[in-house]
């Protein structure tokens, strides 16, 4: 990230409540993730030990240190879907997009070898009534069924 | 009740309804220890705000007759402090977080020794296996070397990484950090002997912080490399350090040699006879 | 403008009502983050386009959210002189003729959901008129009949982005009446007389809470409002914040003069951005009137808040994880006491509340302490919103007393469950909350009742399971959610939960032993004894309930031979 940006999102918080946090989640939502050169960079600007910066963004989920690939998809995860199978919706994207489950640090974030897709889960998107429910770029699709899975990926450019 | 020499009041204690003196403000956990009362306890350390984590040394404070289980190591001694500390209840639980620290860092000797000291020599849980830990699999999350690093040495070199189950130690990006002044403090305080460092040539190469290396400083009297150089150079900026010039670079036992032929130089030659 | 006397505050009123009751036509489009994830911004943007194009004479704005997920995206339509009209299910290719039939004065009658002839804001009356008598009455909507609305009085109604309309239905008079007319401790003795209780699942009194913090030593202080929001199926507070923000700041504007605080934040999970946005807007709009900053309403009294955003920690709800948060730490809990009243955000005395609570605050102050607290039960004061999802026939955000039935709210207001299936279960609470069966459906609503049963209010998440549900793999769901929102501080959570989980995750997959149910209990018993904060505390819960309500359907995951 341009150091003038930072620069301009640091200004943004003049007083020190939420400052450290907000920063990062201006930075994540700029570029999608936290690259290690800004954040070895907004240590030495804000004073915070890059140790308690690289702390903050491995404990918070909204923060992730890999980049995503081209589409980004999120399954809601929450109750509501859960209970609407929300589970078999994830199962399916792994099984067709050749991901797993595996995570080393506890965040599920997995991006396809092609880099053309990234699989994140949330909870919650606030569209219940429609649950299960996962999101493409922003998009929402509801009711959704394993068996659906391929149509909307097929959607964003995935071939079997 | 009584006052003691140094102001500090003297208050009675019940525990496990026997009476005791007591220090009034004292953290309990320290009482008891001192009174010969056995708490298992493996996140405290006098230097540092109490930080209750480990959760085995809870015992029972009674209130008007009602329980409530408390780290000891968060209850500050005053006058009427009625404790319990081996009802059945925490005994039991007690055991069971030993399982779980059992399964958590299966390497530490400490761990297994102070489980079997409680009775507890198995456990139900699945070890967890970590490859190439550099903690080698000792460690127990009492955060007590992330403290002392942040809080007595103001390095903030290593940290807690990721939460939960996921949560580890080390250094950020799991890379050398040149925040590190290789005092090794840290290693020092572990309860689990789980950090690893070694003084290789002319280098102090903590291995647990990912090979985080800092040079030594190098006598300049006997040529031996002693303490860390960024460590040193903090230490001789603070103007109370209160070191001569001529010796300040030295390493400690050629400073006790300047010190001891000083003295043997003041001693007058006629035997002492002033 | 600066709204300085009762006069200026009328002005806007008057303004306001206009933008409400228009001469021409209204058309409202929910647009709360529910409503546009269905469509509503579509719709929206469609019908701006063709006003635009054609120069019509209507009214278009965007509304919150009514709360009946099930018939979203909702619009309303306003014909002066006649009833409002909620459309339901509206797509946008519907956009064309709403538009064309309201300019005509009438709506489409095959989308009608129901018409409000009148409406009571609480802090103001509406009356829209009558007509369009083939629509059912808002009151006799099965959805809507058994509710109580007196924190969503405004939801769905009034256009959230816009301060006049909320000063036109009498927003803010509270505050005026609070600055100007009473003394600071008069408000916190109205408070505790009404017998608000948090929020937030604990239930503290609220009013008590307040006199502590105001009693503490120390002048600077601060009031913080709890939207961290994290249990995965509960979104009252989105919708709070979305459909009606200045209620919220209202509240913490009136609860910093009883304190004599002058420094608010809002703590908001970031996951939550057009909440965000739309407070900060709200911010703004409230310090260009005055109602913030420097003398406010001319009372000599200052006060602002700013936001602090979450990022993504369910234990940051926990009280002393969320001062972390704010001053730029981890969210690990530390030990209590100090409670945060006492040493809070940057060691200062801290009052922290739940959204909704801060919510009930204005109506208490307009309407008085007695009004209030016979809405609900003794001891169980006011209203609670929750939010009806799940199996369930109506999905929505439901408003009621406390003490109301879980049967009303699953049966009369949710219609039990969806497509005709046999209700089974809810679980209220959420991660810390408990499986109630159906025979408990008796059970009252309130803090001390749903304790009884083993599990708790919560913040308002009521998720309905039916006949399909399988029990053991609910308990395991939240099991693992508890275990990967640990902080990781304290053994019993981290490596409890764990365990906890890979025990289930055995006994789901049907290769679990009779030994695991005893050592699920052993290990739930201790987790929940041992931990160091509410998260590790409660998150047996679910475990606990199911195995006491629904043990059977343990046994029959166990193999038969079961050693
Ligand atoms: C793990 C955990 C999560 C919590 N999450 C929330 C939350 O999302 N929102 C909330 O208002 N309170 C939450 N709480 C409760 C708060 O700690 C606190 O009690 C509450 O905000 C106080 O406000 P009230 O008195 O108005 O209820 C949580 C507590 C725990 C232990
Ligand atoms: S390495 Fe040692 S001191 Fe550090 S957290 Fe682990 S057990 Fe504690
Ligand atoms: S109970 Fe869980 S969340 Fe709370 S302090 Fe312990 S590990 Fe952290
Ligand atoms: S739980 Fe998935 S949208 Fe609400
Ligand atoms: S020593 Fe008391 S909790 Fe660890
Ligand atoms: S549709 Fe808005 S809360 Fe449900």
């Amino acid at each position: 990230m341009d150091e003038k940006i930072l620069d301009e999102i640091i200004a943004h918080y003049p007083s020190q409540s939420g400052k450290t946090l907000g920063i990062l989640r201006e930075i994540q939502i700029r570029e999608k993730h936290i690259p290690m050169d800004t954040l070895k960079l907004l240590s030495g600007k804000i004073d915070v030990p890059l140790s308690r910066l690289y702390a903050l963004v491995t404990f918070y989920s909204f923060f992730s240190l890999k980049p995503v690939g081209e589409h980004l998809i999120t399954v809601c995860m929450g109750t509501p879907c859960h209970v609407k199978g929300a589970e078999k919706i994830l199962e399916s994207l792994e099984e067709h997009l050749g991901i797993s489950e595996d995570t080393q640090d506890g965040k599920y974030l997995q991006t396809t070898p092609d880099n053309k897709f990234t699989v994140e889960i949330a909870r919650c998107f606030g569209a219940c009534s429609m649950a299960p429910v996962l999101r493409v770029d922003g998009e929402l699709h509801g009711y959704v069924t394993p068996e659906m899975i391929p149509k909307i990926l097929e959607k964003y450019g995935w071939k079997r | 009740m009584s006052l003691l020499g140094n102001g500090k009041r003297m208050v009675t204690v019940t525990i496990n309804k026997n009476q005791y003196l007591a220090e009034e403000g004292e953290i309990f956990l320290l009482t008891a220890n001192r009174l010969g009362i056995d708490i298992p306890h493996l996140c405290y350390e006098k230097a540092l705000e109490p930080y209750g984590a480990c959760r085995l040394c809870m015992v029972d404070v009674v209130t008007c007759g009602k329980t409530d289980m408390t780290p000891a190591c968060t209850i500050r001694v005053q006058n009427g402090l009625e404790i319990l500390t081996d009802t059945p209840q925490i005994i039991k639980h007690r055991n069971l977080l030993f399982e779980l620290y059992l399964a958590e860092a299966p390497k530490s000797e400490v761990i297994k020794e102070m489980a079997a000291k409680y009775g507890v020599t198995k456990t139900r849980f699945l070890k967890k296996i970590v490859h190439d830990d550099p903690l080698q699999g000792k460690c127990i999350l009492c955060g007590l070397c992330v403290r002392v690093c942040e809080e007595i040495m103001g390095a903030s070199a290593i940290s807690f990484i990721n939460r939960g189950p996921y949560t580890v130690i080390n250094t950020p990006f799991y890379e050398h950090n040149p925040d590190c002044e290789g005092c090794a403090a840290c290693a020092k305080v572990c309860p689990t002997n789980a950090i690893v460092f070694e003084d290789i040539g002319t280098n102090r190469v903590m291995q647990s912080w990912s090979d985080t290396t800092v040079p030594l400083m190098i006598c300049p009297e006997c040529g031996k490399p002693f303490a860390p150089q960024r460590l040193m150079e903090k230490v001789l900026t603070k103007p109370e350090s209160g070191l001569i010039e001529e010796i300040k670079d030295l390493c400690p036992e050629c400073r006790r040699k300047y010190f001891t032929l000083r003295e043997i130089r003041k001693i007058p030659t006629n035997g002492g006879q002033a | 403008m600066i709204i300085t006397s009762h006069e200026d505050l009328e002005s806007v009123r008057k303004r306001g009502l206009t933008k409400i009751q228009p001469k021409h036509p209204r058309i409202g489009v929910g647009t709360s983050s529910c409503g546009i994830a269905v469509g509503g911004m579509q719709i929206f943007d469609r019908m701006q386009e063709l006003i635009q194009k054609e120069g019509y004479d209507i009214t278009l704005v965007k509304t919150g959210c009514i709360g009946f997920c099930k018939e979203e995206p909702i619009v309303s339509v306003t014909i002066p002189g006649k009833s409002q009209v909620l459309l339901h299910k509206v797509r946008p290719d519907d956009a064309e003729r709403i538009i064309a039939l309201a300019l005509k004065g009438e709506i489409p009658e095959d989308l009608a959901l129901c018409r409000i002839p009148d409406w009571d804001h609480i802090t103001g009356n509406l009356v829209y008129g009558d007509g369009f008598e083939s629509v059912p009455d808002y009151g006799e909507i099965r959805f809507f009949s058994h509710q109580k609305k007196v924190i969503l009085r405004d939801s769905g109604l009034i256009n959230p982005e816009d301060i006049d309309e909320y000063i036109g239905i009498g927003g803010y008079s509270a505050a005026f009446k609070a600055l100007n007319s009473m003394d600071p401790d008069t408000i916190i003795e109205e408070v505790k007389k009404s017998g608000l209780r948090g929020r937030g699942g604990a239930g503290f009194p609220a009013g008590l809470k307040w006199e502590i913090t105001k009693k503490a030593p120390g002048t600077e202080k601060f009031i913080v409002c709890n939207a961290d929001e994290g249990d995965p199926g509960a979104y009252m507070n989105r919708n709070e914040m979305e459909s009606d923000p200045h209620m919220l700041l209202e509240g913490m504007l009136i609860g910093a003069y009883g304190m004599d605080v002058h420094e608010g934040l809002i703590y908001i999970r970031a996951e939550y951005p057009l909440a965000i946005e739309r407070l900060t807007l709200a911010l703004d709009q409230a310090r260009a009137y005055g109602l913030l900053g420097k003398n406010i309403l001319n009372s000599g009294f200052d006060f602002d808040i700013q936001i602090a955003t979450g990022a993504g920690a369910f234990v940051c709800g926990e009280s002393t994880a969320l001062a972390a948060s704010i001053e730029g730490k981890t969210g690990r809990p530390r030990l209590r006491p100090p409670r945060l009243t006492e040493k809070g955000v940057f060691g200062r005395p801290t009052d922290l509340n739940n959204v909704e609570t801060w919510c009930n605050v204005p109506v208490i102050i307009t309407k008085g302490a007695t009004w209030y607290s016979d809405i609900g039960a003794k001891g169980n004061t006011g209203t609670k919103v929750f939010s009806l999802v799940g199996k369930v026939e109506n999905i929505g955000m439901v408003e009621v007393p406390l003490g109301t039935s879980l049967r009303t709210i699953i049966y009369d207001i949710g219609s039990g469950g969806a497509g005709g299936k046999e209700v089974k279960a809810v679980q209220t609470g959420g991660p810390s909350g408990g499986c109630i069966p159906v025979r408990l459906f008796d059970t009252p609503v309130d803090f001390e009742n749903l304790n009884m049963v083993g599990t708790m209010m919560g913040s308002g998440g009521l998720v309905v399971m039916d006949e399909d549900t399988n029990m053991v793999d609910i308990a395991r769901y939240f099991i693992n959610f508890a275990s990967s929102e640990s902080c990781g501080k304290c053994v019993p959570c981290r490596e409890g939960l764990k365990h906890l989980l890979l025990i289930l995750n055995r006994i789901v997959s049907g290769k679990g032993t009779r030994d695991d149910i005893e050592i699920l209990k052993e290990l739930s018993d201790t987790v929940q004894k041992t931990s160091l904060c509410g998260l590790g505390q409660t998150a047996p819960n679910p475990v606990l309930t199911t195995l006491q309500y629904f043990g059977e359907e343990y046994e029959k995951l166990i193999a038969p031979e079961g050693k």
